[in-house]
């Protein structure tokens, strides 16, 4: 549905983009991460066509994004970073002039109108100068005017930035909605926000992309393997001497635990046996078993050693 | 690819737009207030039954006017974030401008109609030129149409209202200027030929005067909607260029 190829742009003399090439199916739902600056935005302005590569090319449902810009606007609801509101209407002016603009009119408009108000909540400020709404309002209506025309695809930019708590779920709840029926891409630097709606994440630094694929994957091909935590109730030393004779962890740290207990966090390479071994060893020494899991690397642990990976890389690649 | 529709809503929305705010009606009364007193000082002076005192005045007094009617075209849009949403609708950047132009020379011929009691009172108190002062009036709607072209080209290069206002008098004024028949001379004491070469392709007076004194010409009409068409054609093309 989306095919990005190679594409690289350049602002005078700094390098935005640099080779990104990633691709998107029917009805995927894409996770675009990375640090400010790191060049989501300018990839997201280029696939709306607003921006134009230097190099390489996209491509939005087969259609060329710099043969014919205006089919495929056509068939994008973006969302950008600023949220690009006139202030001085109020939400149904403004939300009927992007519909019309975008070919709507008479009952389609009613139509999708009536659905964007009620999708995005914004009943009750329907006749309300925008100028005068709160953010969460201004955000929602920026993603009412993505929705007016029933897109095929979706480009969020930062969709939940400057939300309250509530607002985010709220927003997260409504891209699940769209998910299956539409194909859409999202930039968010709140990770854990990636993890309710999709698996699917690319992560870019620096121009470049670092990461793409299914979020366990990466944990694990970034972290090196898996991280468990033990508490039992028994003496400190004792346990951890016992834990180190294990085998090959990578590290063995020790955390608070109350009174008589001891915790420890583990690193050790991917090993199915590991947490089998550790509740033997629990047993047989007759300790008072308190926790024992696995626990998954969350996505911000795997973009930090992602990112901090590629900026050694690019470090090295200037010395 | 909506045919004409595209322009229509742009014009729509950026015609309302002016009447949002309370900048609109000031500009009106402001505009009609300082002409009608500039003309009326004039009328009084010469005794004569036409409109010069009024008309004869436009070219310098639209050259403060139009910038700041065309100022916020394209630099409210970049203040606001809505030019990437205009850029990004399924209308082409010509449509866009085209709907915006429209508004603009809508809201001046607003205030243009506003001055008709002064050539209805002329017809009252004397026996006017009645062709002058209609092809007067045709004259003075050609002018603004060109000021506002290049307000509108302005507008489009600039981030902010304040740079765009100053840049449309700079360029309006040179326009105007060079069509003066002393500068044209002067300039033709530097080089020969460039001064009347600009003044009559360049410069609006001379054509200007045409339609004051009644004479509607090919070359006239051919001279503002020409020079409107390149205003509005490289906004269009810096537009398009911009994203590369």
């Amino acid at each position: 549905m989306i095919e990005v190829r190679g594409i690289t742009k350049n602002f005078g003399t700094m390098r935005a983009l640099d080779d990104v090439s990633f691709r998107l199916e029917r009805g995927e739902i894409l996770g675009f991460l990375g640090p400010n600056g790191a060049g989501k935005s300018t990839t997201m302005k280029i696939i709306t066509t607003f921006l134009a590569p230097d190099s390489g090319s996209v491509e939005v449902d087969g259609i060329d994004v710099l043969e014919k810009p205006l089919e495929v606007r056509g068939k994008i609801g973006y969302l950008p970073e600023n949220v690009p509101l006139y202030t001085d209407m109020n939400v149904h002016e403004y939300l009927s002039f992007v519909g019309k603009a975008r070919g709507l009119g008479g009952n389609a408009l009613r139509d999708r109108l009536d659905w964007c108000v009620e999708a995005c909540g914004l009943l009750t400020e329907y006749r309300k100068t925008i100028g005068e709404l709160s953010k969460g309002y201004k955000q929602r209506t920026g993603l009412a005017q993505a929705l007016i025309h029933d897109p095929d695809i979706l480009i969020l930019d930062e969709p939940t930035s400057g939300l309250d708590p509530l607002q985010i779920i709220g927003i997260r709840d409504l891209i699940k909605r769209l998910a299956g029926s539409k194909t859409i891409i999202f930039s968010t630097h709140i990770l854990q926000e990636v993890a309710p709606v999709t698996d699917r994440v690319v992560i870019i630094n620096e121009g470049r992309i670092i990461a793409d694929g299914n979020v366990g994957e990466l944990s694990k091909d970034a972290m090196g393997g898996v991280r468990l935590y033990v508490g039992v109730q028994a003496e400190s030393e004792m346990v951890e001497a016992a834990l180190r004779n294990l085998g090959d962890l990578k590290e063995l740290k020790p955390l608070a635990a109350g009174d008589g207990q001891c915790r420890f966090e583990i690193r050790a390479a991917f090993d199915a046996d590991l947490t089998r071994r550790i509740n033997d060893l629990v047993r047989k020494e007759g300790w008072q078993l308190k926790e024992l899991h696995e626990s998954p690397y969350n996505l911000e642990d795997t973009f930090i050693s992602l990112t901090r990976r590629s900026q050694e890389q690019s470090r090295k690649g200037v010395a | 690819m909506f045919g004409m529709n595209g322009a229509l809503t742009v014009f729509r929305r950026e015609f309302a737009a002016y009447f949002n705010s309370p900048i609109a009606y000031i500009f009106i009364i402001a505009f009609l207030v300082l002409n009608s007193g500039l003309f009326m000082t004039g009328f009084f002076l010469t005794g004569t039954a036409d409109l010069r005192a009024f008309l004869g005045n436009l070219p310098i007094f639209l050259i403060f006017f139009i910038p700041a009617v065309s100022m916020r075209l394209w630099a409210e849009d970049k203040r606001l974030g809505t030019f990437e949403l205009l850029m990004t609708l399924p209308i082409g950047a010509g449509q866009v401008m085209l709907g915006k132009f429209l508004a603009a020379f809508a809201f001046y011929l607003i205030a243009l109609a506003g001055t008709l009691p002064l050539p209805i009172m002329i017809s009252v108190l004397g026996n006017p030129d009645l062709g002058a002062m209609v092809s007067g009036y045709i004259g003075a709607a050609l002018l603004g149409a060109l000021y506002l072209g290049i307000g509108t080209f302005t507008s489009g290069l600039m981030r902010d209202q304040i740079s765009a206002v100053i840049l449309g008098i700079m360029a309006c004024f040179v326009v105007f200027i060079v069509g003066v028949p002393g500068v044209a001379a002067t300039i033709d004491g530097w080089i020969p030929g460039l001064g009347a070469f600009l003044q009559h392709f360049v410069g609006l007076s001379s054509h200007y005067e045409n339609m004051l004194r009644g004479v509607i010409s090919m070359g006239g009409l051919t001279y503002f909607l020409g020079m409107t068409a390149v205003f509005l054609t490289l906004n269009t093309l810096w537009l398009e260029g911009r994203k590369y």
